[in-house]
């Protein structure tokens, strides 16, 4: 065997092994996992890296995954911050030691809400942004169907939504899990099992993701679906007829949230980032990206087009109690147990 | 023998003298190589350094092994000796170098049992780059060279270090993470072995429960996915058998055209048929606000479950059931047909009673084929599963839904896995014994006769039907790229191509040339990977007799067998710590696409080489040629067919595959089929579409170039053997 | 050409697993000399040749060329070359590719090359056929592209593995001369399978009848032929009456052989007094009238075939039916004649048991 090919395979194998050797990080780079809409991560990137310096290398993924992720490279984490996402999967990490601790020093500038997330997760995460659920619905859809749109949770029991609502599935999502929550908070937990199971037969479906519903809504799929509102918004600004309700007995919301990541190898960034994210200036471009969440920062102006949460019922969310896996799994295990195998 | 052992070993040694053996984290431009500066530090230093001036005495192997490699090749010993010591220099070097990296990771020890035993440790090491490579990579060849010397392989060192590489390489990539995966199964929670817990799992009620048939609402995912893919299976395989004949036997102009059109699915990112199909058959589709104005009846949400996932997948698995069918119905010898019409046997007669059954293998390998790409969709499930679960959608949600069980996922993927393995072999078994269908070099004369009348209505029918759906699905689809609001508002526009693609001042400002660009890198670095791979590995398993190597081969279908998303998954935990430290680079996805990949191209590379005479390569050892001449001048140039069909396949699939690598991307080597995913969850479907059908047009591109490559140039006999195989450039080759 | 060697197996085994297909064989093919391996299909004589090329490895024994353990070297390390039964001409190269493919892969220069396989081409005949695809030649003609390409190695040992079988028995009484020529010519050790005794026996200086895995029996064309060894040799190599007979009377060497009224003497072989086997080839049998005196067995024509140079007959007989050749065709005998058997000492012998 001649000299020149052996040298030819090993490089070629080398290559193989070592495509690896092109540079993940430079200095003074940042890797944000983010799960917040696509636009605003884009626009929070750019943001921060026009006025830090730092390179920022973004990937958008839904919170579930990021949280697959973190926990698949735990042992050598290659993100530093994850932003956005609904606040279950954050608390888990925190619950799990996925995050680390720190205390920005914005902290007071923020709302109860937001504070209230830092606290309980031992500073591991921080509410960022809320958002209440709610009922999108399609106008054309319940107009031709001479349905009136729904006002309270007891109207999702009435016959003229049967085969129209969609929730998604709480084993696979965190906004479905919320509204268990939610129900089952502001019901106590026996008569909201009794709710769930008179809405199953209004229930088409249960799509595997949380914005699956809304989604339906604004295709004309499904008349009526439960989801964030501000989700709604963001159906209706792409030019669907899409309306969303806020149920009149109150409702649940999320926070979304942000953490560092444990062993992160750009931590000081990290932080910075974490610092700014809390600010008004960082905040106002949620909603120039049409994302129209409350912003936890009190001094953020709030969009007009998004959900006054003033204006909003919002039950005194216990997140310290059904935040934690067990009650989590309990709840989600008696809901496919009683409910979800129920015939329609 | 001597001279691959002499070269690698001093490969290894330039590597471990002067290559960084670990990966620098900022690229190798941050080195002093000026004033020598890079040979002593820490994070630079080729393996030698490091010993000397870091005192990190457990990389001494790196050093010693090629050396007593190359003392072995350059002293007078005789063959054995020197076998001797190369077998023992590049095995024990490979397995000290491995049992170190896989020992000390960036945290001290790897293995808790390690802490436990030895307790903690100041020792810390990063992954392997480009010194750590080489070496290993030598090191294999010493290893082969020294495994030839004692005669194994017939003595031929380039057969021994095919041999050996792709043992590592499938035992690394392959056999490594899917088992450390396969093994979460046996977790409990807190990551604790615990062998019950599979038991549990695998006999959770949601997985195998019958109720649908008492009348409950819903039967298990197991059944669900059985059913499914029998359905499937059955329609694909009746679909591409109609187009089969129609095109081959039904006389018709527009035949070509028709190949066309099955190629069309095969190259749509995944998630645009499923959306199509609901801008058609959706409750607000087309068809239902059609039948609702015209006719007054409301169709409603049928397509949401096993209806419409059904029909999803006939349309993207039937042109996979028509390329394996029209291969074997062009095989098919029409003197067989002939004689049995000499034999008063009329047309119809004569096609129920040779022609079906001579197309039986071929029947039940398209089956199996379709079998087995419906149970490892995802994307269609996914869009269009409803309420209706199936294994791979419910894995997807094991991993990554509110209730992250990686212990479940695994055990539903052992599952898939089992069942697709048994698909495997019932194929292996009745491919192995196909001999009926008659492809010979001689040309048989004679005419295949037209089907017979009724049969001919029928494909007609059939394939009418579904050619016209196609082309209006398409046609829907891509039109979404050109109007305002898919679904809502029509005012054509070209805003979408505009933000996707734009273009200002030479500089690409579209949202999505990034993640087209790295889609195009990436599937054009690994496709000729794939293929080579797979070409050499098919010449091995076809031309050499070794011990393991029926493991090696069931090795390599592993990872075709396990759905993309917990490849992603094992991927991301295999190869996030050292020694081979991928996650995040491009190399992880290129890895993935490779090894997902390969057993198609090793399939039809087996294929190929079943037709080529083995004396062929015995003549050019006998002449004086060693492996690598068989393999290069001889082999490589018949395989030609095989090789492009290789290539294209891995390429089209790189360009598809969205389940797999949705865990590797990062912000840097985000993905095609990445981007469009997001913009669809986004609502965003003008982009997506438009993405969408860039990618088409430049697939569509590469597979008329191919095409045009193997149509030029026939070679002596062997090329009409090999032009059934170029006909179908694409999955037709798993065949 | 002074470069041919001799070939010795010594003791080789060659195991597939529980199969064997060549059990302990020793042999030797003294240099410059044509050997051919002639056994019926499974005898383990192609699985000989293998090992001699060195596409397969002995699992016991040695392999020696010109003296030379090569055991455990590849084929490439021999100095051999094979013609194949297929004869394995590359289908993507053209005639002058192929035959100068040896010399291309041990990096001769491309002129050189050139230059030998052209000249190669030439001592088969083949000049003028350079830029044809293999496809387009006739059988004949593949078969001596093969043979120039294994003879422009000049290679110490030939090995040749049925290579006239897919050619018509015109041509293959033409090819097996001009590989004999050519063989005597260059002065080359060939070793030639093939499983037709009569081509073995046409050009052969010695012979190796292989059957279930062993050497039958080794020897000149002649010996085979005049003094086979067993049953099988006796059948496999020429056409033989085998007949049972007894045998009396062991005087030195000879002894007297009774079969049927026939009473013959005969080199008694080794095998011991009492019931033997006895080969009686066709053509030793001569037919008489049934009175003759010189009689010595009577028989009756069953059968009889003409053809032309000959006369084929199958005579019943006390001793059992017996297959005769006859080439006086002028006196050609009818079915149901009663003829009169002569055996001449030759072509008779006495099987050892």
């Amino acid at each position: 065997m001649r000299p020149r090919h052996i040298l030819a395979m090993t490089a070629a194998l080398a290559t193989m092994l070592t495509l690896a050797a092109l540079p993940a990080a430079a200095q003074g780079s940042l890797n944000v996992y983010c799960s917040a809409q696509v636009e605003w991560c884009q626009a929070a990137a750019n943001a921060f890296q026009k006025e830090t310096g730092i390179r920022v290398n973004m990937s958008q993924k839904g919170s579930g995954e990021v949280l697959a992720q973190i926990r698949a490279e735990a042992q050598n984490p290659r993100g530093d911050i994850w932003f956005g996402g609904t606040g279950d999967p954050h608390l888990q990490a925190a619950e799990d030691k996925l995050t680390a601790e720190y205390r920005s020093p914005t902290l007071d500038q923020l709302h109860d809400w937001a504070r209230k997330q830092a606290e309980e997760s031992k500073f591991r995460t921080v509410g960022i942004y809320a958002g209440a659920l709610g009922f999108g619905y399609n106008s054309e859809l319940l107009a031709r169907r001479n349905a009136a749109a729904p006002a309270c949770w007891k109207d999702l029991l009435d016959p003229r939504f049967r085969n129209e609502i969609q929730m998604a599935n709480p084993q696979s999502s965190g906004t479905a899990y919320v509204m268990i929550a939610t129900i089952v908070q502001l019901m106590g937990e026996e008569p909201a099992f009794e709710y769930l199971k008179g809405m199953h037969r209004n229930v088409n479906a249960y799509p595997r993701s949380g914005t699956g519903p809304i989604k339906a809504v604004a295709r004309g799929e499904t008349g009526v679906s439960i989801s964030f509102v501000h989700d709604a918004v963001t159906e209706r600004l792409g030019g669907f007829p899409v309306q969303y309700v806020v149920p009149c007995e109150g409702t649940g919301y999320e926070i979304g949230s942000m953490s560092i990541i444990a062993g992160s190898r750009n931590e000081r960034n990290a932080r910075r980032f974490y610092d700014w994210a809390l600010t008004p200036a960082a905040q106002q471009l949620g909603a120039e990206a049409k994302s129209f969440q409350t912003p936890s920062n009190r001094a953020t102006p709030v969009p007009a087009e998004a959900p006054k949460m003033d204006q909003i019922r919002l039950i005194d969310y216990d997140f310290a109690k059904y935040g934690t896996s067990a009650e989590r799994r309990r709840l989600i295990e008696r809901w496919d147990r009683e409910v979800n195998s129920l015939p329609r | 023998m001597r001279s691959a052992g002499l070269w690698s070993s001093a490969a290894a040694l330039f590597a471990a003298l002067l290559l960084p053996w670990y990966l620098v984290q900022d690229g190798l431009g941050v080195l002093s190589f000026s004033d020598g500066g890079w040979l002593t530090d820490a994070d630079g230093a080729p393996a030698l350094g490091l010993v000397l001036a870091e005192g990190r005495w457990w990389l001494w192997p790196a050093v010693l092994a090629p050396g007593l490699g190359l003392a072995a090749a350059l002293l007078p010993l005789s063959r054995p000796a020197r076998s001797w010591l190369f077998l023992l220099a590049g095995g024990l070097g490979l397995a000290l170098l491995a049992a170190q990296g896989w020992s000390i990771g960036p945290r001290g020890w790897l293995s808790p049992w390690q802490t436990a035993a030895f307790g903690e440790t100041e020792w810390r090491q990063y992954g392997i780059g480009w010194g750590g490579s080489v070496v290993s990579g030598a090191l294999a060849v010493v290893f082969a060279a020294g495994l030839a010397g004692r005669g194994a392989f017939r003595g031929d060192a380039f057969t021994a270090t095919v041999a050996v590489v792709l043992t590592i390489a499938i035992g690394v990539f392959t056999a490594l993470p899917i088992g450390q995966m396969m093994a979460g199964a046996f977790r409990d929670a807190a990551g604790g072995f615990v062998p019950s817990a599979a038991v549990t799992r695998l006999a959770d009620d949601r997985l195998w429960s019958l109720g649908c048939v008492a009348g409950a609402p819903r039967c298990g995912v197991v059944w669900n996915t059985l059913l499914l893919a029998l359905l499937t299976a059955a329609g694909t395989t009746a679909l591409g058998l109609a187009f089969a004949l129609l095109v081959t036997r039904g006389r018709l102009r527009f035949a070509r055209s028709l190949r066309w059109l099955t190629v069309l699915p095969i190259v749509t990112p995944p998630f645009i048929l499923g959306l199509g199909l609901i801008l058609i058959f959706g409750r607000s589709g087309l068809l239902s606000q059609a039948a609702e104005s015209w006719f007054g009846i409301e169709l409603g949400r049928w397509i949401y479950g096993l209806p419409g996932l059904l029909l999803a997948q006939l349309f993207a698995f039937t042109p996979i059931a028509f390329l394996v069918l029209i291969g074997v119905v062009e095989g098919l010898s029409p003197t067989l047909e002939e004689a049995s019409q000499t034999l008063r046997a009329d047309e119809k007669i004569t096609f129920r009673t040779i022609t079906l059954p001579l197309l039986l293998p071929g029947l039940a390998n398209a089956f199996l084929l379709g079998f087995v790409e419906s149970i490892a969709d995802f994307g269609n499930a996914v869009v269009l599963g409803g309420s209706f679960n199936v294994l791979a959608t419910e894995i997807f949600f094991a991993v990554v839904g509110a209730q992250a069980d990686a212990g479940r996922a695994a055990s539903l993927s052992l599952i898939l896995l089992v069942l697709t393995l048994v698909i495997f072999f019932l194929q292996r078994r009745l491919t192995g014994r196909k001999s009926y269908v008659s492809i010979s070099g001689k040309g048989d004369s004679g005419l295949p006769p037209p089907l017979p009348k009724g049969v001919r209505r029928l494909c007609v029918a059939v394939a009418g039907t579904w050619g016209a759906l196609t082309v209006g699905l398409y046609l829907l689809a891509f039109m979404g790229g050109f109007v305002e609001v898919w679904g809502r508002d029509y005012t054509p526009t070209l805003r979408h191509f505009v933000k996707a693609f734009s273009i200002e001042g030479g500089q690409f400002t579209g949202l999505a040339w990034g993640s087209v660009l790295t889609t195009l890198e990436l599937a054009a670095i690994s496709a000729p990977i794939t293929a080579a791979l797979g070409i050499l590995a098919a010449w091995l398993f076809s031309r050499t007799r070794f011990a393991g190597k029926g493991v090696l081969e069931f090795a390599t279908l592993l990872s075709f067998a396990v759905p993309g998303t917990v490849i992603g998954v094992a991927y991301l935990a295999a190869f996030n710590l050292p020694p081979l430290e991928l996650a995040g680079t491009g190399a992880i996805i290129v890895a993935c696409f490779v090894f997902r990949n390969l057993p198609v191209g090793l399939r039809s590379g087996m294929a190929a080489m079943a037709q080529i005479d083995g004396s062929l390569d015995e003549a050019s050892h006998t002449l004086g040629g060693g492996g690598m001449d068989a393999f290069r001048r001889v082999v490589l140039p018949l395989l030609r067919p095989a090789i492009v069909a290789g290539l294209t396949y891995s390429f089209v699939r790189a360009m598809t595959t969205v389940s797999a690598v949705i865990f590797l991307v990062t912000a840097e080597t985000e993905l095609a089929t990445v981007f469009i995913v997001n913009r669809i969850i986004n609502g965003d479907y003008g982009l997506a579409i438009s993405t969408s059908l860039v990618l088409i047009v430049l697939m569509l591109v590469v597979l008329g170039l191919m095409e045009m490559l193997v149509g030029r140039r026939r070679i002596g006999r062997r090329a009409a053997v090999a032009a059934p195989v170029a006909s179908a450039p694409l999955p037709g080759a798993i065949a | 050409m002074s470069r041919a060697a001799e070939v010795r197996f010594e003791n080789v085994t060659k195991r597939y697993g529980q199969a064997v297909a060549v059990r302990g064989v020793s042999f030797t093919i003294p240099a410059g000399t044509l050997c051919t391996l002639l056994g019926p299909s499974g005898c383990g004589k192609t699985t000989t040749l293998r090992m001699i090329a060195g596409l397969e490895y002995p699992s016991e024994g040695r392999v020696l060329i010109g003296g030379r353990d090569v055991s455990a070297l590849p084929p490439a390390e021999r100095d051999v070359s094979m013609v194949f039964q297929s004869y394995a001409l590359f289908p993507h190269m053209n005639v002058l590719e192929n035959v100068g493919y040896g010399l291309t892969v041990s990096r001769q220069p491309k002129a050189r090359v050139r230059e030998a396989a052209r000249a190669a081409l030439a001592s088969v005949g083949l000049s003028g056929f350079e830029e044809r695809l293999p496809s387009e030649l006739s059988g004949g003609q593949q078969q001596r592209v093969a043979v120039a390409r294994a003879l422009v190695l000049e290679p110490a040992v030939l090995l040749f593995d049925e290579p006239l079988s897919n050619l018509d028995a015109r041509l293959r009484r033409q090819m097996r001369e001009e590989i004999r020529d050519l063989q005597q010519r260059l002065g080359v050790t060939v070793a030639y399978v093939t499983h037709d005794q009569a081509e073995a026996l046409a050009i052969s200086d010695k012979v190796i009848v292989m059957n279930q895995a062993v050497i039958a029996q080794e020897g000149t064309p002649r010996d085979l032929y005049e003094s086979p060894s067993s049953d099988f040799v006796a059948g496999f190599v020429g056409e033989a009456n085998r007949l049972p007979a007894t045998l009396s009377a062991r005087v030195g060497d000879m002894a007297q052989v009774t079969f049927g009224s026939a009473s013959l003497t005969l080199p008694h072989r080794g095998a011991a007094e009492g019931a033997v086997r006895l080969a009686v080839r066709p053509e030793a049998v001569s037919l008489l009238e049934p009175g003759d005196p010189a009689s010595m067995l009577l028989g009756r024509v069953a059968k009889a075939s003409y053809l032309g140079g000959l006369v084929e007959y199958i005579l019943t007989t006390g001793a059992g039916d017996i297959f005769v050749i006859d080439p006086r065709t002028e006196r050609q005998r009818a079915v149901g004649e009663e003829v009169g058997l002569f055996l001449g000492q030759r072509g008779v012998a006495v099987l050892p048991a």
